[in-house]
């Protein structure tokens, strides 16, 4: 059972779910990116989304009634994406208007946007259908599907896969990749991305020099709105073929985070989006392992927290580095530095995985009944639980202080060593006998910690001594 | 959102009266004064007898009296902003009953569509004819623009044969009171030429002559004479709505719907404590927030913190069947402001010491926090043999004392009034007090000025969890007495609006929680009585925020206002823009 789900997760239709669960994550983080980099962060996607899809999928609906069954079908999606993507440009604006001209506060205005598009959506849907729950009454359409020409499918050796993964796509899948590109040409290729991120960075500056603060952060919050609509559509026409309520499920919040996890560049924004959209793809696919699907459904958002714990880390550590870039001048040394930041991050990695293990241990203690019984859930979620808090102890002290790593290398290369060694182990346990399995696992921790950085380390560790 | 220590407004020259020194308090005491009459009044519908008739009238009078209380507070806390407060709550209902009507348009639709008959009545002797549709005295019916379906039947017209001189009736009505279809019925001969038309009846035909009639609407031909021997059609359809029926039906509709909204709350008195009720776990999350933005941080991990202290309390109370509840309640309530403070801790600790975005963090605990709970109740706390997920009832040990019968007002109320004062308490008068404000109005300043601005961000939300945790306690021991899925139903985002009406005073909190309870409580019989949804409710909420913070929208008012200000005190007293969200 469990060899079902890792064999499917290395599998061409797994990469071609994860691109199609990215893409109501990458859209609307396309424009948290644009409207955080013009500094007015858009706390109000989720309710633009879900304004965006409602819409569509009553405009596609109706669109058979008003053009005729023929034409409508081909028409319909169209126009709903037309249409849904203006209701999501018109709050966007709404938007714009009450934080720039009304000077009312960013955040709660984007609060109430949420608010609205969340109870509007399920007001209009009432009076329409009926329903409170989604829109299955209406015969609502869905994007058309690109199918790749069938020589790819010759191709030899990567022929086959990349058609696997490619083929039969969404069209707003293919919209979302190629607005990475799109964001990114105009952000560092066009003036008005130059404006952008200098009235991002610092308006005053921007205004010193002849920019128009305000109407770049309309055009920015007006840009944001527009990628949360077609992310919406694909919510509502793409991703399923009716309207649900708040079906957009946190998106929206998601999208905030991402950004700031790429580097505030389209390209890591796009790493970040096809990070969540791994998890969610993943959690959908253990759902099908025997264990309370709500513990695979929190993993996003589980991921979400400690990426921001890690970012955050992250953060202060290159911080420190360069600090001390500046004050040592010519003597520092680069490659060790460089190396002790890695090191660090991978302690930073163990740690999460040592948290996730604390928490799945909880949710096994806290519900037995979930894992199949008392006697044996309640041991197996004891001996993770204490594995994961030693493990969690033992790396600590180099995660809050890095310098640790360079004083007591030798303790950071065995908790490295033993907590990744751990992980592996449990994974190739899979493939080979236990015992094979943990002697190959260790070799291969340690070959990870020498490769990254420890080997430097190492040498100055010992000429230090 | 700058927070500003509120300043008393200087006080007036000193030859002034009593009156004018005191001219809030008054003001605030006569409003609250009036309002405790005016809902015990309607609540006991005026007479005295009916309300000593009730059992607990006493606790009924007590809670309406602390209501009063909370607008006294309203008034001479917010001073002038209260005006403004008000205000918006007006708009933001004005524009709910705009939302109202436009989805009540289509009311008038139901004169064009339902159940109908229609007969043709007559003493003559009927003729034996195969191939028409009636015969004198025989009922027909259908269903005119029957929604979802095919074919809707939007006109009929069936024969019937007749002789010459038979005198003939001829009726098409709705065929009961839940059908409001408005029909017209035709005569016509042979060749299709209308001899007679009818689009009403009398008010005499339809109570003395014609039994089957329900309403005016119906219509009916009386005593026409067949002009010859042949067969005759009775022709009916919906009459066509004008604009001015939709209009005014729409009207009606929302008035209808606004009338439930506005006084269904204080009809009666279990009506009442769905109000009371509701309005505890508001005022509880309003002041969570309260505390937490104050500090400038926007943490909305109201939601999951609830769901922990009623997961906490309700395990408690599935587990301890034999403790006596004097000793339970109050180790359930520490229990669950434990859970809230243990869980408030955590994205405080992320923001204070890590700089993660409590925002982000929070949202997306709230939602581990939901799916924790629902994994304990599915798989742990449920009965297996139980049809749907929920736990047990809880027995009556853990359940909190009940004030007022045939509601769910429990000694919660009491707990509210000791959390108001100890929040009051904490904010205004204590040195933790003072740095959560001073962080909210200025990190640097406080940094600068020796606070240890890490400890305190992180106690604030983690107090602001206290709250919710009890809040979370309330909806399991107080209003549903198990554990069900869903428990919060998103109250927490209305936490929010909660707060923010009260301009984040914890004071304050109390009465936006009353009224924004009472709107909630209004909207349920808005659905029930007057079929509105109740998310009409929730854009107006959304409206509310929107206007609330949009400090420019008062820019021209506040300018003649602060002129007026100096003239009259010498001083340049807080205007209406430094409205503190």
């Amino acid at each position: 059972m469990f060899e079902n789900v890792i064999d499917g997760i290395f599998s061409a239709v797994f990469l071609a779910a994860i691109l199609r669960v990215t893409t109501p994550i990458l859209l609307p983080s396309l424009g948290a990116l644009i409207s955080e980099k013009a500094g007015v962060l858009n706390i109000g996607l989720e309710g633009m989304m879900l304004s965006s899809a409602f819409t569509g999928v009553v405009v596609s609906a109706y669109s058979q009634d008003w053009f005729g069954a023929e034409t409508g079908v081909a028409v319909g999606p169209w126009l709903g994406l037309l249409l849904g993507v203006c209701v999501s440009l018109l709050l966007s604006f709404v938007l714009a208007l009450f934080h720039l001209d009304l000077k009312g506060d960013l955040f709660l205005s984007g609060i109430a946007l949420n608010i609205f598009g969340s109870s509007a959506t399920v007001a209009i849907m009432f009076e329409l259908t009926g329903d409170r729950g989604n829109t299955s009454t209406l015969a609502s359409l869905q994007m058309p599907f690109i199918h790749l020409p069938d020589f790819i499918n010759q191709i030899p050796l990567i022929g086959p896969i990349f058609f696997d993964i490619f083929n039969n796509q969404s069209v707003m899948t293919w919209i979302a990749f190629v607005g990475v590109f799109v964001v990114s040409f105009v952000m560092y290729r066009m003036p008005f991305g130059m404006h952008l991120r200098a009235v991002g960075e610092n308006p005053e500056a921007a205004a010193s020099v002849g920019i128009n603060v305000k109407r770049i952060r309309y055009y920015a919050l007006m840009i944001s709105g527009f990628f949360a609509g077609l992310g919406g559509i694909h919510m509502g026409m793409g991703y399923l073929q009716l309207f649900q309520r708040d079906m957009t499920a946190g998106r929206g919040f998601i999208a905030l985070v991402t950004p700031s996890l790429g580097g505030g560049t389209p390209a890591g924004t796009m790493v970040a989006s096809l990070v969540f959209g791994f998890f969610d793809a993943l959690g959908i696919r253990i759902g099908s392992l025997e264990i309370p699907s709500q513990l695979p459904q929190s993993i996003p958002y589980f991921a979400t927290v400690l990426a921001l714990v890690i970012y955050a880390l992250q953060r202060r550590i290159s911080q420190r580095v360069s600090e001390m870039r500046t004050a040592s001048g010519a003597a520092f040394d680069a490659a060790f530095w460089g190396s002790i930041q890695r090191i660090s991050i991978l302690h930073m990695l163990l740690m999460m995985f040592a948290v996730i293990g604390v928490v799945t241990s909880g949710a096994i203690l806290s519900a037995p009944n979930g894992f199949g019984g008392a006697e044996t859930a309640v041991p197996a979620g004891l001996l993770i639980g204490v594995v994961s808090v030693a493990l969690f102890v033992i790396g600590l002290p180099f995660v809050t202080d890095i310098f640790r790593i360079q004083e007591r290398w030798m303790a950071s290369a065995a908790v490295t060593i033993v907590s990744l060694g751990i992980y592996l182990t449990l994974l190739l346990a899979l493939f080979f006998e236990p015992l094979l399995a943990l002697a190959v696992a260790l070799a291969l921790s340690a070959l990870v910690w020498w490769m990254i950085g420890g080997r430097v380390l190492m040498r100055s560790g010992v000429s230090n001594a | 959102m700058t927070v500003q220590k509120k300043q008393a407004p200087a006080a007036p020259s000193g030859d002034s009266s009593f009156v004018r020194k005191h001219l809030l308090l008054i003001i605030g005491a006569v409003a609250g004064i009036i309002v405790t009459l005016f809902v015990t009044n309607t609540l006991f519908d005026g007479s005295l007898e009916k309300m000593t008739d009730t059992p607990t009238w006493q606790n009924v009078l007590l809670v309406n009296a602390l209501v009063g209380g909370c607008i006294l507070l309203f008034v001479v806390e917010l001073k002038r902003q209260a005006i403004r407060v008000l205000l918006t709550v007006i708009v933001a209902l004005l524009l709910g009953f705009l939302v109202t009507f436009v989805f009540n348009l289509d009311s008038a639709d139901r004169f064009r569509r339902g159940e109908f008959r229609a007969q043709v009545i007559s003493d003559a002797e009927p003729i034996e004819t195969d191939g028409v549709d009636l015969e004198y005295n025989k009922r027909r019916g259908g269903e005119f623009n029957k929604p979802n379906v095919v074919a809707p039947v939007s006109e009929i017209a069936w024969t019937f044969a007749g002789s010459e001189g038979d005198v003939v009736s001829l009726l098409a009505y709705a065929k009961n009171r839940r059908s409001d279809v408005n029909v017209l019925v035709e005569l016509r001969d042979a060749s299709g030429a209308v001899l007679e038309q009818a689009t009403s009846a009398t008010a005499r035909q339809v109570e003395e002559i014609f039994d089957d009639l329900v309403s005016v609407r119906d219509a009916v031909i009386e005593g026409y004479t067949l002009p010859a021997d042949g067969v005759y059609t009775l022709y009916s359809r919906p009459e066509e709505i004008d604009t001015g029926t939709v209009l005014s039906e729409a009207l009606n509709q929302s008035q209808l719907a606004f009338e439930a909204l506005l006084l269904g709350p204080i009809e009666r008195v279990n009506r009442w404590g769905v109000w009371i009720q509701d309005a505890i776990t508001l005022i509880l999350l309003g002041m969570s927030f309260a505390i937490v933005f104050r500090a400038q941080q926007f943490s909305l991990g109201a939601e999951g913190q609830l769901y922990f202290g009623a997961l906490v309390s309700g395990i408690i109370a599935l587990n301890s069947p034999h403790v006596p509840g004097v000793i339970l309640i109050p180790f359930i309530i520490l229990a669950s402001a434990t859970a809230g403070f243990i869980y408030g801790l955590i994205p405080g600790a992320l923001k204070a010491y890590l700089g993660a975005n409590e925002l982000v963090s929070t949202l997306m605990l709230n939602v581990i926090a939901t799916r924790f709970f629902e994994m304990v109740l599915n798989f742990q706390l449920k009965p297996p043999d139980a049809g749907y997920v929920a736990s047990e009832k809880f027995t009556a040990n853990a359940v909190l004392p009940v004030i007022v019968e045939n509601t769910q007002v429990t000694i919660a109320v009491f707990i509210l009034v000791i959390v108001v004062l100890i929040s009051w308490l904490l904010i205004r008068r204590t040195p933790l007090g003072y740095e959560i404000r001073i962080i909210g109005s200025n990190l640097r300043f406080a940094d600068y000025g020796g606070v240890n601005s890490k400890r305190t961000i992180m106690l604030v939300m983690a107090i602001g969890g206290i709250v919710a945790g009890l809040a979370g306690m309330h909806l399991a021991n107080g209003i549903h007495r198990q554990l069900i899925l869903n428990i919060s139903f998103a109250l927490a985002f209305e936490g929010v609006v909660v707060a923010l009406l009260a301009r984040l005073n914890v004071l304050v909190v109390p009465f936006t929680g009353l009224l924004y309870a009472y709107l909630r409580a209004g909207a349920q019989f808005m659905e029930r009585d007057a079929n509105v949804s109740f998310e009409v409710v929730r854009m107006i909420q959304a409206i509310i925020i929107l206007l609330i913070t949009a400090e420019a929208l008062v820019t021209f008012f506040q300018a003649r206002q602060k002129r007026a200000d100096i003239d009259e005190t010498g001083h340049a007293v807080e205007s209406l823009e430094g409205a503190d969200v």
